[in-house]
């Protein structure tokens, strides 16, 4: 049993999401990075798509019995009340009564607890004070004890998207090549803020099915990347799209990070 | 037809009508194309998200075929005609609210394409003479079940949110139920009455 003394900012349970289900209205949820969910549930030897918890920071995790965690994402002060601490990537049982608290994200946006034997239950916000089981030991697969943490990339692969034509050379020029700034960022995308990016042409465009990494420019030129909640249809134009291999880096940017577009065809 | 690039993993098809864009998401999703993850129906496009095995050339041009389209499911929903816009829909349109409920719930509608929200499923096939634009202030809460019409659409919000259609009437039917497949109860493609109750 985990009992949560804190949610912290965005905190929540979430496992890979979903996908498939886009022409129902629904975008894929989950994780927001799925690859540091992945991760960490591979540590503590999960299914990689099996729940853990998801937060900005602040979050505390009272632990009833000994649990194995894993912590991935950003990298954040982490503090146990018991037992040794707990390193970035990094597997740790912990003692009873134990309590797991993540304090300020130093760099990244997400981070990502996951328990050996997964959190049972659902996966919406919850109140504090709220409780979690956590399931069996599923697989009994040998965990890994460390990894080396992957530089965070801030330079992210860029294809031409639906609505490239809607924009000149000069503005893909530029979106290709200035640094842009997070302005801030949720579940549903990130908006950055940078050289203003204008249409060449300004028709009305009926909305149209929109994917996780698409990059949407509103009238007034600062781009938006879709992440795990978007919108499934939209009515600004797509110019791009994120390799989707590098959706994670987005994904993990702070507000005030530079990012870089780096152009794909 | 016009195929539009949407990186590695989606292509974007753009038709000229909602009438192509109904019956190319329909055959696309018949003919079960391997490696297809998503075919996602909007106004003017069927946005088709895949994965590294799916040939796009694959993607026959769909012959419009109103057959195909028209053999969706049938669901039945019953509506309690109460809602707060139907006075003021009734007023504008200069009919009589019997008048607005008869005509709304006459004809057999076809699920278009979903979006908004889960579940949330844009209808097709409304009688021209309630077609009018959405409200000029949206309400901050809409109910869930409420059932309401914009411009040439009817639909049913699954879950309480703000909007901006004028609402007509209500229902209990579940529109979002993540224990069924689909979870969706009216998916692109299905068929749909109002009874009035």
């Amino acid at each position: 049993m985990i009992t949560i003394r804190s949610w912290g900012i965005a905190g929540s349970v979430v496992d890979g999401g979903r996908v498939g289900q886009l022409w129902l209205g629904k975008p894929r949820g989950g994780a927001v990075d799925l690859e540091s969910l992945r991760l960490a549930n591979r540590l503590v030897g999960n299914r990689e798509a099996a729940c853990a918890v998801e937060s900005s920071g602040g979050l505390s995790l009272e632990f009833g019995q000994n649990t194995t965690v894993a912590i991935t994402g950003a990298i954040a002060d982490v503090t146990v009340s018991a037992g040794a601490p707990v390193g970035w990537g990094s597997v740790a049982t912990l003692p009873p009564n134990c309590t797991l608290h993540i304090g300020r994200l130093l760099d990244g946006s997400r981070v990502y607890v996951a328990v050996r034997g997964g959190v049972l239950g659902g996966t919406e916000v919850g109140q504090r004070g709220d409780q979690l089981m956590v399931g069996h030991d599923e697989s009994g697969q040998p965990l890994t004890e460390a990894l080396p943490r992957p530089s965070p990339s801030t330079t992210v692969g860029l294809w031409p998207g639906p609505r490239r034509d809607w924009f000149d050379e000069q503005a893909w020029t530029a979106l290709c090549s200035s640094a842009f700034v997070v302005a801030a960022t949720s579940r549903v995308g990130v908006r950055l803020s940078g050289h203003v990016i204008n249409r060449s042409w300004t028709g009305e465009l009926a909305s149209e099915g929109v994917i996780e990494g698409a990059v949407q420019v509103p009238p007034d030129g600062q781009p938006i990347v879709m992440l795990a909640d978007h919108p499934t249809t939209g009515g600004y134009p797509v110019i791009g799209v994120v390799s989707p291999g590098d959706i994670g880096h987005i994904a993990q940017a702070a507000v005030g990070t530079e990012l870089r577009f780096s152009a794909r065809r | 037809m016009k195929l539009l690039p949407y990186g590695p993993t989606a292509v974007l098809a753009e038709f000229g009508s909602l009438e192509e864009v109904m019956s190319a998401a329909t055959a696309w999703r018949a003919a079960g194309y391997s490696g297809v993850v998503d075919i996602v129906p909007a106004a003017r496009t069927v946005l088709v998200v895949h994965d590294a095995t799916f040939d796009r050339e694959s993607l026959g041009r769909p012959i419009s075929s109103a057959e195909t389209v028209a053999r969706g499911e049938l669901v039945t929903i019953d509506v309690v005609y109460d809602g707060d816009d139907l006075a003021a829909v009734a007023d504008v349109l200069q009919l009589s609210e019997e008048e607005v409920v008869r005509l709304h719930s006459a004809p057999e509608y076809l699920v278009a394409f979903c979006g908004f929200m889960p579940g949330f499923s844009y209808l097709t096939g409304i009688d021209e003479r309630l077609i009018l634009p959405r409200r000029t202030t949206p309400r901050t809460r809409v109910p869930a079940g409420g059932v309401a019409i914009a411009a040439e659409f009817s639909a049913v919000y699954p879950r309480e949110s703000p909007g901006g259609w004028h609402l007509l009437g209500r229902t209990d039917a579940a529109m979002w139920d993540a224990d069924r497949d689909p979870p969706a109860l009216l998916p692109p493609g299905t068929r749909v009455r109002f009874r009035p109750q």
